[in-house]
C-alpha cells in the first residue's frame, strides 16, 4: 500500500518534472512569460487519448502529442510576436482560457465536461506497462531524456541566443540574430514537452476532462519555475521534488476531500506569493523577470 | 425583432456588471501599473461576504451592504499594503506584480472554497419578481436597478476622476508619476487610494452580482478575465475606456450567442481580446502606452 502511494508520487514527479523543465525553458531561458502551459499539456493529452482509442499505436500518439502540442506552440507564437511582458502573459493565459473553453464545449470530439474515460495504459513493444512501477520506468526514462535535451539546448548557441533575447532582444536583434524565430523554438520545444508530459498524464490516470486543465494547475507549475531559480535546471528539479511533496501531508489530516484540493492550491499559492516577496529569485536564479 | 432586443437587454446588464469591474481595475491600472488580477478575487469575495451577512447571519440587508463595501475596501487596501507595497519598495517589475496578483487571485478563490465550499450559492434577497415588458423584451426590476445603479455610479465615478482635486491627483499620477511627485503628490499616497476606489466599485459590483447570479467559487476568475478585456477593448488605463470596452463585451457576448452555442460565450471575450491586442491595442479610445523601462 505504501509501496504504491510512494511510486504514484514518483510518477507525479516525473511528469511534472516534463512540465517544469520546459516552463523554465521558456520562462527562465528565453524570458517568455507563457501563461499558456497548462493549455500545450491539455492539447497533448487529449490528442493521445484520442489517437490511441481510435487505434494509434502508443508511441506514435505520444510523440503526435508533442508535435501537435508544438504546431499550437508555433501558432501562439507568432500571433504574440509582438507582445512582451504583461500583454504577452495576458495573451498566453487567454490561449489557455479559449482551449479550456473548446475542449469543454466541442462534445462530439472531446466529450465536453465528462471529458475521456477508458484511456488505456501504454504498451511499447509489445511490453505493457500497466503496472504503476512499469509505468514509473516509463516516466523517469522519459523524464531524464527531456532534462538531458533541455539542459543541451540551454547550453548550445541557441540556448545563448535565447538568453541574450531574454536580457536585451533589440540588441539581440542588432547582432543580427533572428529573435523571432529563437522565441518560436523556444516555445515550440517548450509546448512540445508539455504534449508528452499531457500524454502520460492521459495515459496514467486513464481518464481526462477539462477540470485537469484549469488555470489552477497553473500556479504549482509557476511556483516551481519561480522557488527553484529562473533559468536554474538544477534548482526546478529540487523544487518540483519539494512541491509536489509538499502539500501531501495535509491528506493524512482527516479532512474531506472537498477541503484537499482547495488547500492544496491555497498553499501553492501561498508560497509563491512568498518566494515573490521574501526570496524573489529562488533557490539558484540567476536573473529576476522583467 | 424582439429577439436581438432581448439580447441587447441582456448584454447591457452584463456590460453593467463588467464596467463596473473594467473600471475599478483600470484605474489601479492606469496609476500602478501593473494587471491587478485579484481584483475579480475583491468582486467575488464581496459577494460570499454579502451571502454571509445576509443568508447566513441574517443580518438586515441595507447594514449587510454597508459592510460589504466597507469589506471590499479593506480587502482592496489589505493588498496593496501587505503584498503590493513590499514588492514595490524593492522595485520589482510590473510582471513580477502580474505573478502575485494572480498567486492572490488563487489564494482567495481557495479560501473561499474552503470556507463555502463548492456548491453554487443563492442569496435569495429579491424572489424572482415579475418582468416587465418593454417592446417585446423582458426585463425584471432587479436589472432596471442594476443598469441604473452602474451608471450613476459609474457618472459619479468620472465626475470624480474629472473635477475633483484628488481625482485630478490621480490622473497626473497615471500620466507621469515623476512629474506628478515633484508637483508634491504623494504617489504612495495616490496608489492606496486607488485601490480604496477601485475595490470599493468592486464590492458594489459584488452586490450586483450576488443578486443577480448565483455564486460559484471561481466567479472572480471569470469576472476579472471580462473585466481586463473590457479594459483592453477601451484603451487600458483609461477609465472611461473600460466602461465603453464592458458595456461593449457585454453587448457583443450576447449577441454573439445568437451565432453560436452557449458554451462558447466565455471564447468570445478572448477572441475580441486577441482581435485588439493584435490590431488596435491602443484600445477604442486610443491611448497610446508610453514605453517604459
Amino acid at each position: 500500500m505504501i509501496d504504491a502511494y510512494f511510486t504514484h508520487l514518483l510518477i507525479l514527479i516525473g511528469i511534472y518534472l516534463i512540465l517544469t523543465l520546459s516552463l523554465q525553458l521558456a520562462i527562465g531561458y528565453t524570458g517568455l512569460l507563457n501563461l499558456g502551459h497548462v493549455a500545450f499539456y491539455a492539447i497533448g493529452a487529449y490528442t493521445s487519448a484520442l489517437l490511441v482509442l481510435s487505434g494509434v499505436p502508443f508511441i506514435v500518439s505520444l510523440i503526435l502529442a508533442g508535435i501537435v502540442a508544438m504546431l499550437f506552440g508555433f501558432i501562439l507564437s507568432w500571433g504574440t510576436n509582438k507582445l512582451r511582458g504583461d500583454y504577452l502573459a495576458l495573451a498566453t493565459l487567454g490561449f489557455s482560457f479559449v482551449i479550456y473553453n473548446i475542449l469543454s464545449n466541442w462534445i462530439s470530439f472531446t466529450g465536453g465536461p465528462l471529458g475521456i474515460a477508458g484511456i488505456p495504459k501504454p504498451s511499447l513493444f509489445g511490453i505493457s506497462f500497466s503496472s504503476n512501477f512499469s509505468f514509473f520506468i516509463l516516466t523517469s526514462f522519459i523524464a531524464i531524456i527531456t532534462l538531458i535535451i533541455i539542459w543541451k539546448i540551454t547550453t548550445s548557441p541557441l540556448g545563448r541566443v535565447m538568453k541574450a533575447t531574454r536580457d536585451d532582444e533589440l540588441a539581440t536583434k542588432v547582432l543580427g540574430k533572428n529573435t523571432f524565430k529563437v522565441k518560436t523554438y523556444s516555445l515550440g520545444i517548450a509546448a512540445f514537452f508539455a504534449g508528452i508530459a499531457g500524454s502520460l498524464y492521459a495515459h496514467y490516470i486513464t481518464f481526462i476532462n477539462p477540470s485537469s486543465f484549469t488555470i489552477l494547475q497553473l500556479i504549482p507549475l509557476l511556483a516551481i519555475v519561480i522557488i527553484g531559480g529562473l533559468a536554474s535546471i538544477r534548482g526546478t528539479i529540487l523544487a518540483t521534488i519539494i512541491l509536489v511533496l509538499l502539500p501531501e501531508p495535509i491528506r493524512f489530516l482527516g479532512f474531506s476531500s472537498s477541503v484537499v484540493g482547495p488547500a492544496r492550491q491555497f498553499i501553492y499559492a501561498l508560497i509563491l506569493l512568498l518566494i515573490l516577496m521574501y526570496k524573489p529569485r529562488g533557490f539558484y536564479g540567476k536573473v529576476e523577470l522583467e | 425583432m424582439s429577439v436581438i432586443l432581448q439580447l441587447i437587454v441582456n448584454g447591457l446588464i452584463t456590460g453593467a456588471i463588467y464596467a463596473l469591474v473594467a473600471s475599478g481595475f483600470s484605474l489601479i491600472y492606469s496609476t500602478n501599473k501593473f494587471i491587478h488580477f485579484a481584483h475579480g478575487a475583491v468582486v467575488a469575495f464581496s459577494a460570499y461576504f454579502l451571502y454571509f451577512l445576509f443568508s447566513m447571519i441574517g443580518m438586515n440587508f441595507g447594514f449587510a451592504v454597508i459592510f460589504t463595501i466597507a469589506f471590499a475596501i479593506l480587502l482592496g487596501w489589505g493588498m496593496n499594503v501587505v503584498v503590493y507595497r513590499q514588492l514595490r519598495k524593492r522595485k520589482t517589475s510590473s510582471v513580477i506584480l502580474l505573478i502575485a496578483s494572480f498567486a492572490l487571485l488563487i489564494l482567495l478563490e481557495s479560501l473561499i472554497l474552503i470556507l463555502f465550499g463548492a456548491t453554487v450559492k443563492t442569496i435569495g434577497f429579491i424572489r424572482a419578481a415579475t418582468s416587465i415588458e418593454i417592446f417585446g423584451a423582458f426585463i425584471t426590476p432587479l436589472q432596471i436597478f442594476i443598469i441604473i445603479s452602474s451608471l450613476v455610479l459609474l457618472s459619479l465615478f468620472l465626475f470624480f476622476m474629472k473635477k475633483v482635486k484628488v481625482g485630478k491627483a490621480m490622473r497626473a499620477v497615471s500620466d507621469n508619476k515623476d512629474v506628478a511627485e515633484i508637483v508634491g503628490i504623494s504617489s504612495e499616497k495616490i496608489y492606496s487610494l486607488s485601490f480604496l476606489i477601485g475595490s470599493g466599485i468592486a464590492g458594489i459590483a459584488g452586490i450586483l452580482v450576488a443578486l443577480e447570479q448565483n455564486l460559484q467559487p471561481m466567479m472572480g476568475t471569470n469576472l476579472m478575465i471580462k473585466g481586463f478585456v473590457a479594459a483592453v477593448i477601451g484603451g487600458i488605463g483609461s477609465v472611461p475606456g473600460a466602461i465603453l470596452g464592458g458595456f461593449f463585451l457585454g453587448l457583443s457576448e450576447n449577441i454573439g450567442v445568437w451565432f453560436l452555442p452557449l458554451g462558447y460565450k466565455d471564447a468570445i471575450a478572448f477572441v475580441i481580446l486577441f482581435i485588439f491586442l493584435l490590431l488596435r491595442p491602443k484600445g477604442i479610445l486610443g491611448i497610446k502606452k508610453r514605453e517604459e523601462k
